[in-house]
């Protein structure tokens, strides 16, 4: 019989609603299954494929090494190679377990006053990764006391940089002065200069950036850091134009993970959350950068927002099973409690136990956050003495304060 | 876990060691340090430990991907079982108790899929009883172990065991408590301090205690979440807009009187209310919990269904069943906002009724506004083409749009 069009619509209808039928029923019962969680898993077959492990773990050039570090953990050359892939993986990919990998493959020199200077440096640097601070600060101070200790740009310049996120400016300028004696003059000066910035002496900081970015043999890289240290200084000095301008050329550069992270704080900061999320969407998720994706789609109310809050509060609740993870997070974990759960109370305990051992210019202005959010004239009394204390500028505080 | 701190020095690093900067995508997901978990039963006569362990960290030990093609298959697990076991045995001890292995299981966490350890001891084990662990001590001095210790009639006391290192889970005195924790890795947040530097028994101490809430919180929190989730309001907007109509086989007919229209909207209503309370409630309780990443995009679904259904109808059975059900996924979508307003464990069913009243405020003021203005507008002969039509049109479009951007993971939309 052949169909007429009235009786083929009435088929097609009658189709479309059983089809709709069992998606509703479908999606019901996936609701009711797909509890999330930790679940056992059952396979059924060997083939069945239960962990992918992570790209550079499974990389059989690394497995090689492995072994061949297994058999001769003393093998210097091969130990510091291992350790610098693992170090590398671990800032890429914000995976802390590569920095405890890197670790072992140092661990035939436990004692690090007759360890390689190739070794105490890349602890020291490992270290520094772990926010273990003093303690890079002790091995680094080793290494440069050591006959050779001048002629280490490298150690001086990470022992600058260190000091400079405890909040000792003096002493890292000190640092900063060996690494020109030490053959490095541009880090030096750009060290300096740094410093210089963070206490306000912004002209003359200003004019030091702009005369090493006026070099036009610099390499990519160097004009990167350079050109984001002079956004920071603008940023901190309250001019928001010129601030913009500098992360905008720094990211045209290329992918800066650094840089993209500053620029959405600098964009939350004024109220522009839609445009920190464009600034970090190509971003891998490290937890650094789903913070600001989480506080940005709050403040921005985007459907994902939910989502990401939970996700970064899951990796926080994961976190947290260890208890020193809030050394490691304090910062991200009193931003997260003060813009996200509007938890004041808990955001000034964790920032105040984060200025205790880490003081970027980020850490001080959270703090103070949380104190003017808090009302309370005593954490803002102690929040002004901090930055007293530090010498640092910043208007951004000055502002809370 | 460590992050990846804006680390100034890596910047001067790479400065310094001038390469080519080759940014590789990380691994997506959560990142934290290598932890292992050890619950602890301990009764008069008999101790029993499961022990979950990351095969992630066990490949680098024991190197379990015996193809190296960067993926761990259930053969080379099973095959490789009986060394994980060995591995693990040589490097826990409990003080008094030696232990066996009794049984063997696999568990998914956030990070990564773990074995599971089942150990048994007849022991009666010390008061406090001395764990030695060195688990992964030559593989990651960064590893820990994470122990619960449950005691019939006690509080479940919880550790960090560092490898190498021998401590000693007390139960009693003033440090060393904390509330009831009874799922493995269901510690809140706040709930332990950090611990001493020493590495001697982890000192814990209670919960921080959070800001004042005032007494209307969670009742204001309820209706600023439906007033401002605009899925929500969509979902609601598409069963409202045929609600002043009659659906005749040929076309739509304008309702007589409010009346006519205003029991459809209550029966309507009344069925998203029921099954969101449903669905929250459990959720909120812990009953049945689910990923945002399949009810959000499930939301945006039943709105491009409901606004479907109003230009061709295609549900098979009444509108107020399939509210019902498309309700119950919704209210999934309020749990997941509960969850983050972290509401007091003291006042749970207080806050929740608070924030499902807050819903409902909420609900019925778009219902009255919507429906009275329908109402008005029901025998402009436009009606059914623009505002039953276009309308359900846009709908259908905006919620394809979030499909996509909840599927994706994408933003297009500025809401």
């Amino acid at each position: 019989m052949a169909a007429t069009p009235a009786t083929r619509s009435i088929a097609a209808m009658r189709s479309l609603r059983e089809l709709t039928g069992a998606l509703a029923a479908g999606l019901f019962l996936s609701c009711i299954a797909g509890s999330s969680g930790a679940a056992p898993i059952t396979p059924t077959r060997d083939d069945e494929v239960i962990e992918v492990l992570p790209a550079s773990a499974g990389n059989r050039e690394d497995r090689q090494l492995r072994k061949r570090l297994a058999a001769r953990p003393d093998d210097l050359g091969l130990a510091t190679t291992v350790a610098r892939r693992y170090l590398e993986q671990a800032r890429e990919s914000g995976d802390p377990r590569f920095a405890g990998l890197a670790l072992a493959a140092l661990r035939a020199w436990p004692d690090a006053t007759r360890a390689p200077d190739d070794v105490l440096l890349l602890r020291a640097t490992l270290e520094q990764y772990l926010h273990e601070f003093d303690a890079a600060v002790g091995h680094l101070r080793l290494l440069v006391a050591r006959p050779n200790g001048s002629r280490q740009p490298q150690a001086w310049l990470t022992l600058a940089t260190v000091l400079r996120v405890q909040g000792r400016y003096g002493d890292s300028d000190a640092a900063c002065r060996e690494v020109g004696r030490a053959g490095a003059d541009l880090y030096a000066t750009a060290c300096l200069a740094e410093n210089a910035a963070l206490r306000g002496e912004t002209a003359q900081a200003r004019r030091s950036f702009e005369t090493m970015l006026a070099s036009r043999s610099l390499p990519p890289g160097t004009r990167g850091w350079l050109t984001t240290s002079l956004a920071e200084l603008e940023e901190r000095d309250g001019r928001a134009g010129p601030a913009e301008a500098a992360y905008r050329s720094v990211l045209r550069l290329g992918p800066d993970t650094y840089a993209a992270i500053a620029y959405a704080d600098f964009l939350i900061a004024q109220g522009r959350p839609a445009e920190a999320l464009a600034a970090l969407k190509d971003e891998s998720r490290t937890d650094t950068v789903l913070l600001r994706v989480a506080l940005a789609a709050t403040l921005a109310r985007t459907p994902s927002a939910p989502r990401e809050v939970a996700e970064m509060r899951d990796r926080f609740a994961l976190a947290n099973e260890r208890p020193d993870a809030r050394i490691f997070h304090g910062r991200e974990q009193a931003m997260f409690a003060l813009v996200v759960d509007r938890d004041v109370e808990r955001a000034l305990a964790l920032a105040r136990g984060d200025v205790a051992r880490q003081r970027e210019p980020l850490d001080v202005l959270v703090f103070a956050q949380a104190a003017r959010a808090s009302g309370r004239k005593e954490a803002i009394d102690e929040a002004r003495r901090l930055k007293a204390s530090m010498g640092l500028h910043d208007r951004r505080i000055d502002g809370l304060l | 876990m460590a992050c990846s701190d804006p680390a100034p020095a890596r910047r001067w690093r790479h400065a310094l060691v001038v390469a080519a900067l080759l940014l590789v995508a990380g691994i997506a997901g959560a990142h934290k340090a290598s932890d292992s978990y050890l619950q602890i039963a301990a009764a008069p006569g008999e101790l029993t430990v499961r022990w979950d362990i990351a095969l992630r960290d066990l490949d680098v030990a024991l190197d379990l991907d015996s193809d190296a093609d960067g993926k761990l298959s259930w053969g080379e697990v099973r095959s490789a079982w009986p060394r994980i076991e060995a591995y693990a045995l040589a490097r826990l001890a409990i003080e008094g108790c030696p232990l066996s292995a009794v049984g063997r299981g696999l568990e998914r966490r956030n990070d990564g899929a773990y074995a599971v350890l089942n150990l048994r001891s007849s022991c009666t084990a010390a008061e406090t009883p001395r764990i030695s662990y060195a688990l992964f001590a030559e593989v990651d001095p960064t590893h820990r172990g994470i122990a619960k210790l449950q005691r019939p009639g006690r509080e479940v006391v919880i550790s960090v065991l560092e490898p190498t290192a021998t401590v000693a889970v007390s139960g009693t005195g003033p440090h060393g408590r904390v509330s009831a924790a009874s799922m493995p890795g269901a510690i809140a947040p706040g709930a332990i301090a950090p611990a001493a530097a020493s590495g001697s028994a982890a000192s814990v101490s209670p919960p921080s205690p959070s800001a004042p809430i005032t007494r209307w919180q969670f009742l204001r929190e309820g209706v600023r979440h439906i007033l401002t989730g605009y899925d929500h309001v969509l979902f609601l907007l598409c069963l409202l807009l045929p609600s002043v109509m009659r659906r005749s086989p040929a076309c739509w007919q304008p309702v007589e009187r409010l009346g006519q229209a205003v029991w459809p909207v209550v029966g309507i209503v009344s069925a998203f209310t029921v099954a969101h309370s449903i669905t929250l409630g459990l959720a909120a309780l812990k009953l049945v919990s689910l990923t945002p990443a399949f009810i959000e995009p499930a939301i945006a679904a039943t709105i491009v269904l409901a606004a479907l259904d109003n230009v061709l109808p295609i549900f098979p059975v009444r509108r107020v069943v399939v509210t019902f059900f498309f309700g119950l996924i919704h209210g999934f979508g309020f749990a997941g906002v509960l969850a983050e307003l972290n509401l007091p464990r003291a006042d749970f069913a207080w806050a929740l009724l608070q924030f499902n009243l807050g819903l409902e405020v909420g609900q019925l003021v778009i219902v009255a506004v919507a429906t009275s203005v329908l109402f008005a507008l029901r025998r402009w002969r436009g009606y059914p083409k623009w505002i039953i039509g276009a309308g359900s049109a846009l709908a259908i479009a905006i919620g394809v749009l979030w499909l996509i951007e909840r599927i994706g993971n994408v933003a297009i939309l500025p809401f």
